[in-house]
């Protein structure tokens, strides 16, 4: 009923927002989200195509790893952003510029 | 025959060997070394003096030296009297002088060093004498001449001695250089060298008198003849025995030997041998006047040497071959008499002034007669051995047609016997003039005057002798003459008549005095100007070829501080604009890594649009 | 299960008069574009807490997509464990760090502009190959998805490996998480 296109182009918008937020927000957790965002996206596209393809249960399987993983990460990035925020007073990632020249 | 004359030069050469290489361990023993050899060569000059009486002369080849192109040149002897009595003479006269040396240089520091010159001179005067071609004469002419200089300067401390030598050996060598032109167009023309060929050379007159001349110009150099005499008066700065050994009896008497030897060229043309004879008169005759008016002792003598080599070559060159060489022989004995008297006074009274001197008859009986027998004998008083043969010189100029110059010769002669007997007589009559303490010299240098003596009493019964009355008158009354005019001036009419002569004649006196003034006209002629020569080459040295050698290291100065700016501006310009580029480069590409990880993402995703757009557009 | 909810939900729709199919096509529309909206909020809005709220409901909507692509296991598992750790997480991590009333803090940093253009650029560029690639499927494809049982049988036999690895992975990340957390560590 829906055409694949729709969903694909969905995954393409939300992945587009992503990665602007990705580039553009200034505090660390807002890029974390950013990366949860784009991650998503991924997702639709894998289900989309298992729905589609019809390949037996690999798009789903997948997209529930990477669910899996985008959590893993999510953790270790708040984790991270805590720390530096305790050592450097800042969730700024302009400030967070050690390995500038 | 016996053939061993090439050895007499050999002994006295290996006696200098020995003391210039050992003489400072031997020390006194060095004379005996040399004298040793003297007296071998005596004994084999006697030997072939002998042989030579008996068989006849000869010459005989010893060594080959060079040979090229079809003419060889070698080492030979020449045995005949003349070389035969030469030999006698020097090989007698050198030994006794060296036994009177040894006195002489007693408290010498360079004792051995004397002797073994005094010997290199014997081997080299020995070697001049037996030689049969020019190339050996040369050789040992040249002997002569080094051992001249070093012994005339042998008390080189002085600079009064050290300039005497130089004189000598520059003066002998203006003579030198003529013989050596003559021996060169000699051998140019006629291919020969030898002095048995001189006789009958086939080449026109003008050639042969060039060659004459030329060759007379070395005897001129070595005899001390007019006008290359300047330097035996000044010699005497040598030890008393060196005047007496080789400008008194022998090296001296080279000259007067190499015109002899040489007589058959002479003789082929008539000019040439004439020229010697006018040289000879003006010598005589010149250096006779010198002496009468000269104070110091040695000189006079010298001037008396120039005076009777002059006399020598006037009778050579008046065709007087025998009476020539009959003189140098009994020249050679009593010439060194006299000067090894002077040197024995001298020795005892430290002075060479003769009017310091005064009455040493008295104190100094064996030198004191030995003297005035040589001045007897050069004086030509019969039966002395100079009579003898100056009488035969008078004779043979007369005979063969020179009245003018007979009379210069008997002017000559009697000079010769007024300043002989003035210094006789002021030496050893009358008072002391000054604080003389005069002693005998020991026996070692009285032993030799006395068999001098002998010799110049008896020297001239050698030759067979021949009584001419009007001669033989002639002869006496000069010589008497002139021993009466000095009696007059110095013992009768002391210190009144010379005065007077001095100041009536003064201008005379004056020219004599001052010696013809010839070292000074050849001061102004020739040693000036060659020694601005000097000078300028000298500036020319150190001015411009020193200039240009400043110039270039100038030059390399300013070459390297071009160089320094080169290597600082450029080089290194650009070995740091190479850093500066990096630097430049750097400074641009590090704004990349601004710490900033969203900027890195940007970029990557920039990239990522870059490659799907040209993925898309069909690129590759 | 879902499909037959929105069966009976359409046959009622259908009882007034509006096509079966249309109510589904339009619902898909409406909650893609909540979703749109949601996420242009995540990365726009100025007060990160409404920035954490907009990702919720964003991801809610993502949820809902996922039904319509018969994947009703994943959206559960999407607003489980998105919507009620991920997000509980960030706003944890927000209130524990963030200066959150401060309206003067710009939000975007400088290189908006570039990235508002480089992002629409691989925007047009995904649609562009979206829209011209030969996909392989047509509609008419696997009407139904493959379903809880099957998904569960597959994870166990054919996807063991993956399945343990991530048990790992999340293993890891706790423990990361942990050790980085500690308060003690200097």
């Amino acid at each position: 009923m829906i055409p694949q296109n729709h969903f694909l182009i969905l995954g393409a918008v939300l992945f587009a927002m992503g990665l602007y937020g990705a580039l553009t927000r200034r505090t660390a957790i807002g890029i974390l989200m950013s990366i949860e965002l784009i991650l998503n996206a991924a997702n639709i596209n894998l289900i989309t195509f298992n729905k589609f393809i019809g390949s037996e249960a690999l798009g789903q399987v997948f997209a529930l790893f990477v669910m899996a993983i985008a959590a893993a990460s999510a953790v270790i990035g708040l984790v991270l952003v805590i720390a530096v925020y305790r050592n450097m007073k800042t969730i700024f990632t302009e400030k967070m510029n050690i390995l500038k020249w | 025959m016996v053939r061993s004359a090439h050895l007499i030069p050999l002994f006295p050469f290996a006696a200098f060997a020995v003391n210039i290489l050992f003489g400072r361990r031997l020390r006194k023993a060095s004379a005996l070394v040399s004298i040793g050899a003297s007296f071998i060569s005596l004994a084999i000059a006697a030997i072939t003096f002998i042989g030579n009486a008996r068989y006849g002369e000869g010459s005989y080849m010893v060594g080959r030296w060079l040979s090229f192109g079809g003419i060889s040149l070698d080492f030979g002897v020449t045995v005949d009297p003349l070389s035969c009595m030469m030999l006698m003479v020097v090989t007698v006269v050198g030994t006794l002088i060296q036994i009177y040396s040894i006195g002489y240089m007693r408290d010498d520091v360079r004792f051995s060093r004397f002797f073994a010159y005094m010997s290199l001179f014997m081997g080299s005067m020995l070697g001049l004498l037996l030689s049969d071609n020019f190339v050996m004469l040369y050789i040992f002419w040249e002997g002569v001449g080094l051992c001249s200089y070093l012994l005339i300067s042998f008390w080189f401390e002085r600079p009064a001695a050290a300039k005497a030598g130089m004189k000598a050996f520059i003066t002998t060598r203006i003579g030198d250089t003529g013989l050596l032109i003559g021996i060169l167009l000699l051998f140019f023309t006629t291919k020969t060298l030898y002095f048995r060929d001189l006789g009958n050379l086939g080449i026109n007159d003008a050639m042969l008198t060039a060659i004459a001349l030329l060759i007379f110009c070395g005897a001129v150099g070595k005899s001390a003849q007019f006008p290359l005499h300047v330097w035996l008066p000044d010699a005497m700065e040598g030890p008393t025995p060196v005047s007496a050994l080789i400008h008194a009896a022998t090296m001296v008497a080279a000259g007067v030997y190499l015109v002899a030897r040489t007589y058959g060229l002479f003789l082929s043309h008539h000019a040439s041998l004439i020229w010697v004879a006018y040289i000879g008169a003006i010598t005589a005759f010149m250096a006779a006047t010198i002496a009468t008016v000269n104070n110091d002792i040695k000189r006079i003598l010298a001037y008396s040497t120039i005076s009777q080599l002059g006399l020598m070559m006037l009778a050579l060159g008046v065709g007087g071959y025998d009476g020539g060489t009959f003189h140098l022989m009994t020249h050679a004995f009593f010439k060194a008499l006299l000067f090894l008297c002077a040197g024995s006074v001298i020795h005892a009274v430290h002075t060479q002034d003769i009017f310091k001197m005064g009455g040493l008859l008295g104190k100094m009986k064996a030198t004191g007669w030995t003297f005035i027998i040589g001045a007897l004998a050069i004086a030509g008083v019969p039966p002395l051995s100079g009579f003898w043969s100056k009488d035969e010189i008078l004779s043979e100029i007369l005979r063969e047609g020179h009245p003018v110059l007979f009379g210069v010769a008997a002017v000559t002669s009697l000079l010769t016997a007024f300043y002989m007997f003035r210094l006789i007589f002021v030496v050893l009559f009358g008072k002391p003039r000054s604080e003389l303490h005069a002693h005998e010299s020991p026996a070692v240098m009285t032993v030799p005057l006395g068999i001098l003596a002998a010799f110049s009493i008896f020297a001239g019964f050698f030759r067979p002798v021949k009584i001419e009355p009007l001669m033989m008158g002639v002869s006496i009354a000069v010589s008497a003459a002139g021993i009466g005019i000095a009696y007059v001036f110095y013992i009768a009419g002391n210190k009144v008549l010379p005065a007077s002569f001095r100041s009536r004649f003064a201008f005379l006196y004056d020219l004599i005095s001052n010696k013809y003034y010839v070292d000074e006209i050849y001061e102004a002629i020739i040693i000036r100007p060659a020694v601005r020569l000097a000078g300028i080459a000298a500036a020319f040295d150190s001015k411009v070829v020193d200039g240009a050698v400043n110039l270039t290291a100038y030059l390399s100065v300013i070459a390297g501080k071009v160089q320094y700016w080169f290597d600082l501006y450029i080089v290194d310009g650009i070995v740091n604009m190479t850093a500066n580029i990096t630097w430049l480069c750097s400074a641009v590409f590090r704004r990349l890594q601004t710490g900033f990880v969203q900027n890195y993402i940007l970029i990557a995703f920039f990239g990522l649009a870059i490659m799907i757009l040209i993925k898309l557009t069909g690129g590759q | 299960m879902m499909n037959g909810l929105i069966r009976q939900l359409s046959d009622i729709v259908n009882n007034y008069g509006l096509p079966q199919d249309f109510v589904v096509q339009a619902s898909f529309y409406v909650i893609a574009g909540l979703a749109c909206v949601f996420a242009f909020g995540v990365v726009a809005m100025r007060n990160i807490f409404h920035c954490a709220v907009s990702l919720a409901l964003c991801l809610f909507c993502v949820a809902g997509v996922y039904l319509f692509l018969n994947a009703e296991f994943l959206a559960i598992a999407q607003v489980l464990i998105y919507v009620g750790a991920i997000v509980t997480l960030f706003i944890f991590a927000i209130m524990l760090t963030a200066n959150i009333e401060d309206r003067s803090i710009r939000q975007a940093n400088r290189q908006a502009l570039v990235s508002a253009v480089v992002a629409a650029a691989i925007l047009s560029f995904f649609i562009f190959i979206i829209i011209g690639a030969p996909w392989k499927a047509s509609d008419a494809a696997v009407a139904t998805g493959p379903g809880l049982e099957n998904l569960g049988r597959a994870l166990m036999s054919v996807y063991a490996l993956p399945f343990e690895f991530i048990s790992l992975i999340l293993l890891a990340a706790l423990v990361g998480a942990i050790v980085i957390g500690k308060a003690g560590r200097r």
